[in-house]
């Protein structure tokens, strides 16, 4: 079973990459292979632009798929392990725990813990040593939605403080608000990748209505910026290559003597940029 | 590797299972030693004046060292769980995630391997030395001490089948099963067919390379056990065995995925 293939992309630094694909896509696959718990066939790939070692991977803060830790030792005594890979001191330790809410549980054990807390540990051994590269894979699994949020304006604060963070994520909008650069898998394939907003372009449309549509639609389609414009049911969609300006419309609309009886700006909805891109590249 | 031993340290530090296995254990030795020397040099009287004291130096290295390889399986459960528990919480992965490289995780657990034989060793030298002293009626000697390194090796190939057993079986049930199944019986039934159909080489199995050189003293004494080859045969397939063990663990470690 081949998981992965001819995936090949550069993470800029200080860049808050996305790895975006649905499950199963190969994200953790990838990433497994960048951290050396799994090993590829074939291909290379360098970590700060060195041949990827040991010493090289402790100066990443990484959570793979899984919250992975001593289920008989506390919190504390857990990041202490983490801290003594690492090579960093112990004094690191109450600043992560802080960070994710875990000071006033942190000497109890690890297998004492919720879903979410032994997510938020995670994050916690990631965050150890302020490292400058964070491998984040579906950081927010687990978590509750004030949970999610406070991990968003993490992830936010970090990519603010100059790190560099790779964020594997099947959720759409996630990716979107908090992501510069992204990189598209779908069954092992790297179907795109680049910055965010060239990849997922969500190019805005407007839905008019006029009293004769047919008319409406010829003018639409002479107005400047207008790719295609297309009459469904008792409504006209225009598209536009750039964010139209409804005022401007409006006016052009009543210049050519079309009286307007509907007007609305609409975004085109993630999960159908997704699904076009992923069977553009599918067909 | 200081490093390494310090990881290692933090990992067992609090965790009670170790503790209470790893005393158990070790106080499994001095007591069966001191036990069966007691209530066996009640009735020997008769025996010790024709085949000798077996608790007087220097016969009490050997009495010693063949009654502690009955009781070594102990020790291969405790290595079987610290390996098998990395397996269970992934934390095998997390290690190298955080920075060890690979080999440094099969170090890790080798020097559990180490550490274990060595403290073992040691106990087992000072209880067999104590019993010599208290039961034996001759004065301290180190003579016929190499029966413990055989012993010694032994053990260490006892660990090293564990080491193995839990690093390719992963779970910690069964392997320990495995283990068990093989310490307490396949080992010493597959001796028995091949040295049935094939002679002395029989006896060149892991763990059976050790017994042959460890004879229970009086029952050694009393019946000839046969076909055996030269000690340094059995000392050397020992010795293949650890390194071919070890070598087995570092490739399956390096080359699959965690």
């Amino acid at each position: 079973m081949q998981a992965l293939s001819g995936v090949s992309f550069d993470v800029p630094a200080g860049s808050v990459f996305g790895v975006l694909g649905p499950n199963g896509s190969g994200k953790t696959t990838l990433l497994g292979i960048v951290t050396d718990v799994l090993k590829a066939d074939t291909g290379s790939f360098t970590l700060f632009d060195k041949a990827p070692s040991a010493a090289e991977r402790r100066q990443i803060g990484t959570l793979l798929e899984t919250p992975n830790f001593y289920h008989y030792l506390s919190a504390y005594k857990n990041l202490e392990i983490s801290a003594a890979i690492k090579q960093r001191g112990k004094d690191d330790i109450a600043r992560v725990l802080e960070i994710c809410g875990l000071t006033q549980r942190q000497h109890s054990a690890f297998k004492t813990y919720s879903l979410g807390m032994k997510q938020r540990l995670a994050i916690a051994a990631v965050l150890l040593g302020d490292p400058d590269v964070l491998i984040l894979d579906e950081p927010t699994n687990g978590l509750d939605p004030s949970g999610i949020a406070e991990v968003r304006e993490l992830v936010r604060k970090l990519a603010d403080s100059g790190k560099t963070i790779i964020l594997a994520s099947h959720l759409l909008d996630e990716v979107e608000k908090v992501c510069t650069h992204v990189a598209i898998l779908r069954s092992g394939q790297l179907l795109l990748s680049g910055p965010v907003h060239t990849v997922i372009s969500r190019n805005d449309f407007v839905e008019l209505s006029a009293a004769d549509n047919t008319q409406l639609q010829a003018a639409m389609l002479r107005y400047p910026g207008c790719t295609g414009a297309e009459i469904q049911g008792n409504i006209v969609r225009a598209f536009f290559a750039e964010s139209p300006d409804a005022a401007a419309i409006n006016s052009y609309c009543a210049q050519q003597g079309i009286w307007l009886s509907y007007l609305q700006l609409r975004k085109k909805s993630l999960e159908t940029a997704f699904l076009e891109i992923t069977n553009i590249a599918a067909s | 590797m200081k490093q390494i031993i310090y990881t290692e340290w933090l990992k067992v530090r609090n965790y009670r299972t170790f503790w209470v296995m790893l005393l158990l254990a070790l106080v499994i030795i001095p007591a069966g030693n001191f036990m069966v020397a007691d209530k066996l040099s009640g009735n020997m009287e008769q025996i010790s004046k024709m085949l000798g004291n077996p608790f007087s130096f220097p016969d009490v290295w050997l009495t010693m060292a063949s009654l502690n390889s009955y009781i070594s399986a102990l020790f291969g459960l405790l290595l079987i769980i610290l390996v098998t528990n990395e397996y269970t919480y992934r934390t095998n992965r997390q290690n190298v995630i955080d920075g060890w490289e690979r080999r440094q995780f099969v170090y890790a657990k080798l020097f559990w391997l180490v550490a274990i034989s060595v403290l073992t060793l040691v106990v087992a030298t000072i209880s067999g030395a104590l019993v010599g002293i208290i039961y034996g009626n001759k004065p301290f000697s180190l003579e016929g001490y190499h029966y413990m390194l055989y012993y010694f090796l032994q053990f260490n190939v006892m660990l090293t089948i564990a080491l193995l057993i839990g690093v390719l079986v992963k779970r910690a049930g069964l392997a320990i099963v495995l283990f068990v199944a093989y310490n307490m019986m396949l080992d010493q039934l597959l001796s028995f067919i091949v040295k049935r159909n094939a002679g002395a080489i029989g006896g060149l199995l892991p763990l059976q390379s050790g017994d042959e050189l460890l004879p229970f003293p009086l029952v050694g004494k009393m019946v000839s056990t046969g076909d055996q080859y030269e000690a340094y045969v059995y000392v050397t397939a020992m010795i293949a065995y650890i390194a071919l063990g070890i070598y087995l663990v570092f490739r399956k470690i390096l080359k699959s995925d965690l």
